[in-house]
């Protein structure tokens, strides 16, 4: 009678990989991403039995792993600037970036850093999960018109940074 | 800084579609040079924030070893054992470590050395715990809990799944404890086949019950294998 159960543990198989892929885009170090991925199916976990079949989906995910995330980053903001987990000069050397394109890489980089935590959610929601502005409302909150805003004004940010490119 | 920045954006990311006036825009020198500049930004994003940056591949290391139970692969990563698996061809076992958990996959007797020593020494009689770390990052917090139950389980004894669903404080959870040991990574190094049904019978067991049996003889609980 019932519709079939995804069971958590289902859920954690199908989605770890793109919710700590997420998690590193919002935080930018790789092992704060696995830890909060830990907190994010912890959550998942205790939520689980009391909601209906329909919460239990790939957004309700999203929306548990955007709020780790925002808490992460808030708490870390009060800390000293870690390590980072994607250093330009140790990208892959196939293409052979110039020494112009390398600095451009950092510059997008500090500007990623520096956006509002809810603007760099909305962007990596967008360009990298492949979630709608319907979704990246329901994780963020607020409006599909509210999260198309985060994101273009993300990029508006980080295009100023390339500055006045030729 | 332009009134046409937002319709090139939602251009450039697939949102709505170029408009005449968008267009012209583009035509002039400040469009052109906006086009430009908006797509180096989103190419550079993608450099430094797309699948190779953001999730960058471990690496796995593993070694098959012949024991009394057939041939056994290790795997490990440098954090530790990641997966201990039998009856399961080398080609399945690297297909489902480089999917499943991402990671590349190399052969490598000498990363996986201090388990397969403790292995080897389990299966000639000579030890019945193990010391190794362990890799488990990929496992529920329900059933990390439940392997940790089991873990604590010694040689020679076992206890029924209703017990392990005791221990963690889920007394009617016997079922779900049964579905997560059935998916243990790491068997014997968790010794899951110490953990059988109600009554003396022997449960079920994913390497088989002859297995199960085996490896309960060897450490002396046969009266309780059934």
């Amino acid at each position: 009678m019932s519709p079939p159960r995804v069971t958590l543990a289902e859920l954690t198989e199908r989605h770890r990989g793109e919710i700590v892929g997420y998690l590193a885009r919002m935080l930018g170090d790789r092992q704060e991403a696995e830890d909060a991925c830990q907190d994010v199916f912890l959550r998942a976990h205790r939520a689980f039995a009391r909601l209906g079949p329909e919460a239990k989906s790939r957004a309700w995910l999203y929306r548990i792993a955007t709020n780790t995330g925002l808490n992460a980053a808030r708490s870390r903001a009060r800390r000293v600037a870690r390590a980072i987990a994607v250093d330009p000069d140790a990208l892959p050397a196939d293409a052979g970036p110039s020494p112009e394109r390398r600095e451009e890489l950092r510059a997008m980089k500090r500007a990623v850093e520096a956006l509002p935590p809810r603007q760099r959610a909305a962007l990596m929601l967008r360009q990298f999960q492949g979630l709608g502005y319907a979704e990246i409302a329901a994780s963020l909150g607020g409006n599909e018109v509210a999260a198309r805003a985060n994101v273009y004004q993300a990029l508006k940010k980080l295009r100023a940074a390339l500055g006045e490119a030729r | 800084m332009t009134t046409y920045e937002d319709d090139l954006i939602a251009l450039l990311l697939g949102d709505r579609r170029r408009s005449p006036a968008l267009a012209r825009w583009l035509g002039t020198l400040e469009g052109r040079r906006e086009l430009r500049a908006y797509r180096r930004t989103l190419a550079a994003l993608e450099q430094l924030y797309g699948d190779a940056g953001a999730a960058p591949r471990r690496t796995i290391y593993y070694c098959a070893i012949p024991t009394p139970i057939g041939r056994v692969f290790v795997a490990a990563s440098e954090a530790g054992l990641v997966r201990i698996s039998f009856r399961q061809s080398e080609a399945s076992l690297v297909d489902e470590l480089r999917q499943r958990l991402a990671a590349d996959v190399v052969r490598s007797p000498a990363r996986t050395a201090d388990v397969v020593h403790q292995l080897r020494a389990y299966f000639a009689g000579e030890r019945w715990r193990f010391d190794v770390r362990l890799d488990l990052r990929h496992i529920t917090p329900f059933q990390r809990r439940v392997l940790m139950a089991a873990a604590r389980v010694p040689a020679g004894k076992v206890v029924s799944y209703g017990e392990i669903a005791r221990r963690i404080g889920q007394p009617h959870g016997s079922r779900a404890v049964g579905q997560a040991l059935g998916h243990n990574p790491v068997p014997i190094v968790i010794p899951c086949h110490r953990v059988v049904a109600a009554g003396g019978r022997i449960g079920g067991y994913t390497g088989g019950l002859t297995i199960k049996r085996k490896l309960l003889r060897l450490e002396g609980a046969v009266a309780a294998a059934g």
